[in-house]
């Protein structure tokens, strides 16, 4: 009896639940099959009982999906019901001819081009076992495998509402008269203050995660932002690795440190990819921390060098993402955040281009829409403002280069903007005259877009928004590692700063490289004797270029207010440093018998402050000793004499054993018998305040400490 | 339409007649109906049914009027009499309706159901849309539903005074068409004692046939677990010799290991009262291979943690990846070595979960050439070659509903919509006995805890007990309403339980093959259920959501644990019998304190007549633990009572 249309019975199955026979459907689907004019009353009997039967076969079905432990119906288990019922299922087409009928499943024709084409669906995967604790002891543990301890809706309460948060082993067995009774008194409902006590073992989590973060080590970076983007038991740590980065990047964009607001910035895309986490709360935190390495007038320490443009594209990228994933109708957030650029577009001349940059970019981030309607009215001025920078070569470098940069990015997220607003008979003059300067610029590039493809165009856009950012943060900090290629090219003009960068030569000691600085004078001036002044010069510059935890580290004079590097990792690379002072020491040709040229080498601000290892730099410089191991084994000898500290006596007698034949042999005849001589000689040498001598000639401070220079050449 | 029904109901005069060889009378009436010999005569079932049927001739407009009297009276009695009175009113509709449907009046029927129907009780509903689904007579012949109400008294305990009161109103009020309903269709199990409140009556109304009778619980159930046989010399010889090895410069350490272990047996050694005798049921004897398997379990024992609400389990997860909605059951061996999970696609697959690879047997050529007299015979039997992590079993038509280990690890058991219970070998890895018997898809399979026995459920709405070397059943279990979708051995094996989609729970004994126990209370389906430890209760789970625990000294309804959102599908006690543990496809893993609750029940006084007051609430919850979108379809205690949990992994609901 039910044989007939199976097909249309399972179109009807998802409606089935409030299901009523509708009689014209009936009608149609009796056309369909060759019924011209079915009866009205027929059509109300069959309408009865189809549906009748339909609900029993569903109900059957439903069976068939509670004993496969599932919730949702599947096919086959209105095959199975039907089965039971002892009604032909499987055939969807029926034919009938001759007296015989035949039921047959339809078979599909093949298209051979999809199986070569390889676009045929792949096979299910073979089922897998995968274990892991779900509990251990009555405690689940917070792994990837299990969901996060409290759920992001919790958080929210809990941020809301911390008189919620219930500690779990308070729900039972309390007596509740006594609550009862408060309950009556109490009008006033206190806020509870929301604790977060962290464990021993989410302490060191969070050393370890932090010290990763910026240390020096990029797999163990890795590692670290993929735990920080997956782990879920992280909401407890939130506020302080929010405090972590917050205070970071205030610190290091005072000291222009920007591969650090780089890893920063690392840190915040990672929670922000962590679904565990309820962010919400710490947004207000977090917004200004980001924005700040958008438009910040200077991130690091030499402009026209540093590819701090990336930072600010990522920053921008970070941006746009939390305004996507945040906004609501009640915090505004993205209406607040295109304001705050929109302010920075239109403060005219105040702005340094840099920070006009970086809102424009973080502007054009949040989308065509955005675009058209904030960038575009500024076009012309925007225009203007770099053509002078751009036309005319009275300005500096930096400026220029932030000019024709700007110059591109609105080029690249104007043109299909304008490709949509502007009609195809596209008129260069119309283009000068409404968009000034850059109008001639968007002409070519609205032509070259129309002239794509209509797909890959936005295409083009989305790819670079969408890209991957975190790959794009490492690309960040290799361009910073590996300005050498053009600072080697200005070296062969004298006079000027040699930058020579071990990274590029040293590759296993990236990220740690000390920048090495070599003050070269022209032989001409030898009379000159250079000044710490210029030594602190070249110190300020080099700051910028210093990667990894060191950098982050202040002089005495500043207030070492943020420690983000894990010093044991400074201790661990020195060998790298070491290696790259010894290649200065073989590359860097220094003309013979010129003791007065001073060498200085200065690893970071920081070493004139870290006690031990910068005072070692410092008299090394002073001495004017070659930084080779015998050299520093030299000044150990220098310090151990003076300071008897254990660690100097120990450096200087475990590093002699380091020391190559050839070096021995310097080291006990001519730098064994100075050191001592010196040692004993010398005024105190931790006596000596570096910081006020910054102005002193290099000479007379030898002079007045009672130092004799090394002559080695006799 | 009036002739046909004249027609049935003449068959079934001719029927009856015939029955009791009235030859004469039935000759004459079949000349005066014009009835032909060679006319169809229907089969007995449908003349019974015509004979228990709606044979009303009553007005169609007066239903209504009668129900809302009813309605009226009971309203209008005394508040210890209205809750007990009250449960007449859901039977009485769904009479009604049918009744109304019968003949024909299916206007009035919906009407009648449209206005009365959305006040039952909420646990009603699901039953009252699948009856007004029914909406003619040709309807009811295939609706299991509704065959149920009107082949079988619907079963309502009421005090006697409350019954006595309910008497006189009918009797009073004359209303025929309700007297005809309460003659006909219901049945009154009265007790003496006060009425019940509403709260009392929720806990065990709900199935389909209505409450249990007195007399189904009446019975003695053995709920002991016999003493164990002879495990003194079971265990004695194989542990002294190993421990000789071990220690032979010490030889006062076997001794007092012995002793030490001896409180241990001991406890078991004390026979219970409420055990069976040992030879209740044959079993064959123990190999040794088993005996081997036993003694290594009570080492085991010596190191299990007992657990409690102090120190709660640690649980290791198996997720099922890439298996969405293809895994049906999964079930692990009782020395959780092995897991076999079921597949939509009728494959079943065992995994290993021990370091020790799934091995087969040797080649006959191969195994001619082991020796037979070598203590290791069974070790040198397996190849070891051709270990593998995880194997495939083919031979199921249809997706698989249920696997069981035999306890001796060597035979496995599936279930399959096919209809057909297949007995693999995991030695030789192949199926070995294909057992027919069930008309429809089977639900679920379990080997008895002493092996040889198993037990199946199925959507015939029977159960059968088997044997393993027998083709046919050796007991059939019929009574349900509905599909038996759950199957349980009672610890001792000498007692099925099953769990329907009547929502009951039954207790069947194996060797006579009657029902002794009948526990009502569930408001759907039942999913899984459980033996405590000890025996004496059974936990119940379903897609209420709930877990009920019965006593089956008395079959009561002991507690009620809410918490589940979705289906439970798993139950297991822990093997110290302190912690109950229940999982579902709302993903998470409930554990409940189950010594505090056992304690507080046997403290209280039972009166075989009364149901004691069901303990809900979350007293009983110790901890609640979430998987990560994926459901729980099995879990297991070790012997050393780390709890595994087997789910699948949801990837799409998320």
């Amino acid at each position: 009896m039910l044989n007939f249309k199976p097909k249309q019975y399972l179109i009807t199955l998802n409606k089935l639940q409030y299901f009523t026979p509708a009689r014209n459907r009936w009608k149609v689907i009796a056309e369909s099959i060759g019924i011209p004019n079915l009866q009205d009353e027929a059509a109300k009997e069959l309408a009865d009982d189809i549906s009748y039967r339909l609900k029993h076969i569903i109900q059957d079905a439903a069976k068939f999906m509670n004993h496969a432990k599932r919730v949702k119906l599947m096919q086959s288990d209105v095959d199975s019901a039907l089965k039971c019922k002892n009604i032909e299922n499987r055939p969807f087409r029926f034919a009938s001819g001759g007296g015989r009928e035949l039921h047959f499943i339809e078979e599909k024709e093949v298209d051979l081009n999809d199986l070569l084409q390889n676009l045929n669906p792949k096979a299910p995967l073979e089922a897998a076992l995968r274990s892991h604790w779900l509990v251990i002891d009555g405690v689940q543990p917070t792994i990837p495998e299990n969901p996060p301890p409290v759920a992001k809706n919790v958080q929210k309460l809990e941020s809301v509402d911390p008189i919620n948060k219930k500690p779990i082993s308070e729900t039972s067995g309390k007596p509740t008269t006594g609550k009862q009774k408060l309950k009556n008194v109490e009008t006033v409902q206190i806020k509870q203050l929301a604790t977060h006590e962290l464990s021993v073992e989410q302490q060191l989590y969070y050393k370890e995660i932090t010290e990763a973060c910026v240390g020096s080590d990029e797999t163990r970076r890795t590692e670290a932002l993929q735990s920080l983007a997956c782990d879920p038991g992280l909401h407890e740590m939130l506020p302080r690795m929010c405090t972590f980065i917050i205070e970071g990047v205030r610190v290091n964009v005072v000291q222009n440190n920007l591969a650090l607001l780089i890893y920063l910035m690392r840190m915040v895309k990672a929670l922000l990819d962590n679904q565990s986490l309820y962010l919400e709360k710490y947004l207000h935190e977090l917004i200004p921390a980001v924005t700040t390495c958008i438009v910040s007038k200077q991130l690091c320490m030499r402009p026209e060098l540093d590819n701090h443009w990336a930072l600010r594209d990522f920053a921008s990228r970070l941006m746009a993402q939390i305004c996507k994933n945040f906004n609501t109708s009640t915090n505004n957030i993205q209406t607040r955040i295109t304001r705050m650029f929109t302010n920075a577009l239109q403060q005219n001349d105040k702005v340094p281009f840099p920070s006009l940059y970086g809102a424009l970019q973080g502007l054009s981030e949040l989308g065509p829409e955005v675009v058209r309607i904030l960038i575009l009215p500024h076009i012309k001025y925007i225009g203007s403002k770099i053509e002078t920078h751009l036309e005319g070569n009275l300005q500096s470098n930096i400026d220029k280069i932030a000019s024709s940069l700007i110059k591109q990015l609105l080029v690249k997220v104007l043109a299909p903007v304008l490709k949509s607003l502007r009609n195809p008979p596209d008129n260069l003059d119309e283009y000068r005259q409404e968009y000034g300067y850059l109008g001639a610029a968007l002409h070519v590039a609205v032509a070259k877009a129309r002239a794509q493809p209509a797909a890959v165009a936005p295409a083009a856009t989305t790819c670079s928004a969408t890209g991957n950012i975190a790959t794009m943060g490492t690309a960040i900090a290799r361009t910073v590692a590996t300005p050498s290629a053009i600072l080697q090219q200005q070296s062969s003009a004298p006079g000027r700063t040699i930058v020579m960068n071990p990274g590029s030569r040293v590759p296993q000691a990236q990220g740690n490289q000390k920048f090495v600085f070599v003050q070269q004078r022209a032989q001409t001036s030898s009379g000159q004797v250079q000044t710490l002044q210029q030594q602190q010069q070249i110190v300020k510059s080099t700051r910028a270029a210093k990667s990894g935890a060191n950098a982050a580290e202040t002089g005495r004079g500043f207030q070492p207010r943020f420690r983000p590097g894990a010093k044991r990792h400074d201790r661990q690379p020195a060998a790298g440093f070491r290696r790259a002072k010894t290649e200065l020491h073989d590359t860097a040709e220094q003309p013979e018998g010129t003791p007065q040229c001073g060498r200085f080498v200065a690893s970071s601000l920081e070493v004139f402050s870290q006690g031990e290892e910068g005072i070692y730099i410092f008299p090394t410089n002073l001495c004017n000793l070659d930084f080779h191991t015998p050299c520093e084994v030299t000044v150990k000898w220098v310090e151990a004499i003076q300071t008897k500290l254990p660690m100097c006596i120990g450096g200087a007698i475990f590093g002699a054993e380091r020391l190559k034949p050839k070096h021995r042999k310097l080291y006990t005849e001519k730098y064994l018998p100075w050191a001592i001589k010196t040692g004993k000689n010398m005024d105190f040498l931790l006596n000596i305040y570096f910081e006020k001598r910054w102005e002193q000639n290099v000479q007379e401070l030898c002079q007045e400490i009672n130092m004799v220079p090394l002559k080695l050449e006799e | 339409m009036a002739s046909g029904m004249d027609k049935t109901q003449l068959a079934a005069v001719l029927q009856l007649l015939k029955k009791y060889n009235l030859k004469e009378t039935e000759e004459l009436l079949k000349k005066e109906a014009n009835i032909e010999d060679g006319a169809p005569l229907q089969s007995d079932s449908e003349v019974s049914s015509v004979l228990t049927g709606y044979k009303s001739d009553g007005d169609p407009a007066s239903y209504e009027a009668s129900y809302i009297e009813l309605k009226r009276f009971v309203e209008s009695s005394l508040d210890i009499y209205k809750h007990e009175l009250g449960t007449i009113l859901y039977p009485v509709l769904v009479h009604m309706y049918l009744e109304l449907v019968y003949n024909g009046h299916t206007e009035k029927a919906i009407d009648l159901m449209k206005k009365f129907g959305p006040e039952q009780d909420t646990y009603y509903q699901d039953d009252l849309k699948k009856l007004s689904m029914v909406t003619r007579r040709d309807h009811m012949n295939v609706n299991e539903l509704a065959d149920t109400f009107k082949s079988n008294q619907f079963i309502i305990r009421m005090s006697r005074d409350t019954l006595s009161l309910l008497k006189r109103h009918l009797n009073d009020k004359k209303a025929s068409v309700l007297l005809n309903i309460v003659q006909e269709h219901l049945y009154f199990d009265m007790y003496e004692g006060v009425a019940r409140n509403k709260g009392q009556i929720d806990a065990t109304s709900g199935a389909v046939g209505g409450e249990a009778k007195r007399q189904d619980n009446k019975t003695k159930v053995y709920y002991g677990i016999p003493k164990a046989q002879d495990f003194q010399t079971l265990s004695a010889a194989p542990v002294e010799d190993e421990e000789e090895q071990g220690d032979q410069d010490n030889p006062d350490k076997p001794k007092k290991k012995k002793a030490k272990k001896d409180p241990a047996f001991s406890k078991k050694t004390k026979s219970d009262p409420n055990a069976p005798p040992n030879d209740r049921i044959p079993v064959p004897d123990l190999r040794d291979n088993d005996k081997h398997e036993k003694v290594k379990a009570l080492r085991e024992v010596s190191k299990r943690v007992a657990l409690g609400p102090e120190s709660l389990p640690s649980v290791c997860c198996y997720t099922l990846l890439n298996a969405n909605y293809s895994v049906t059951c999964a079930e692990i061996t009782e020395d959780s070595s092995m897991l076999a999970v079921g597949f939509n696609d009728s494959i079943v697959k065992v995994f290993t979960l021990v370091p020790q690879k799934l091995r087969a047997m040797k080649s006959v050529d191969q195994l001619q050439d082991v020796n037979i007299e070598a203590e290791d015979v069974l070790a040198r039997m397996m190849d070891d070659r051709s270990g593998e992590s995880s194997r495939s079993l083919y031979g199921h038509a249809g997706p698989v509903y249920s696997v069981s280990f035999s306890p001796d690890k060597t035979l496995l058991l599936s279930c399959s919509e096919d209809t057909t219970i297949r007995l693999w070998s995991i030695q030789i890895w192949t199926c070995l006995v294909v057992y027919k018997g069930h008309m429809f898809p089977v639900w679920d399979v379990k080997f008895s805890p002493l092996g040889y026995y198993f037990a199946t459920a199925s959507y015939d709405r029977t159960a059968r007990l088997w044997a393993t070397d027998h083709y046919s059943p050796l007991r059939l279990f019929a009574g349900h309403f509905s599909d038996v979708d759950c199957i349980q051995f009672h610890p001792n094996s000498n007692y099925i339980a099953t769990g329907s989609s009547d929502r009951r729970v039954c207790l069947w004994d194996c060797t006579t093959g009657n029902h002794v126990r009948l526990m009502t209370g569930h408001k759907s389906p039942v999913q899984v259920l459980a033996f405590s430890v000890c025996g004496r209760f059974l936990a119940s789970a379903g897609t209420d959501c709930k877990v009920l625990v019965w006593d089956l000294s008395h079959g009561h309804l002991v507690a009620e644990l809410t918490g589940h959102e979705k289906t439970i599908h798993c139950l297991t006690f822990s093997r110290c019998g302190n912690l109950l543990v229940s999982g579902g496809l709302d993903c998470f893993l409930k554990v409940w304190d189950f010594t505090k609750l056992t304690e507080e029940a046997s403290s209280e006084e039972v009166n075989v007549s009364h149901n004691p007051d069901v303990k809900s609430g979350d007293g009983y919850l110790l901890r609640t633990f979430a998987t990560k979108s994926s459901p729980l379809i099995s879990l297991h205690f070790t012997r050393r009572n780390l709890l595994i949990a087997v789910a699948m992994f949801d990837g799409v609901s998320t």
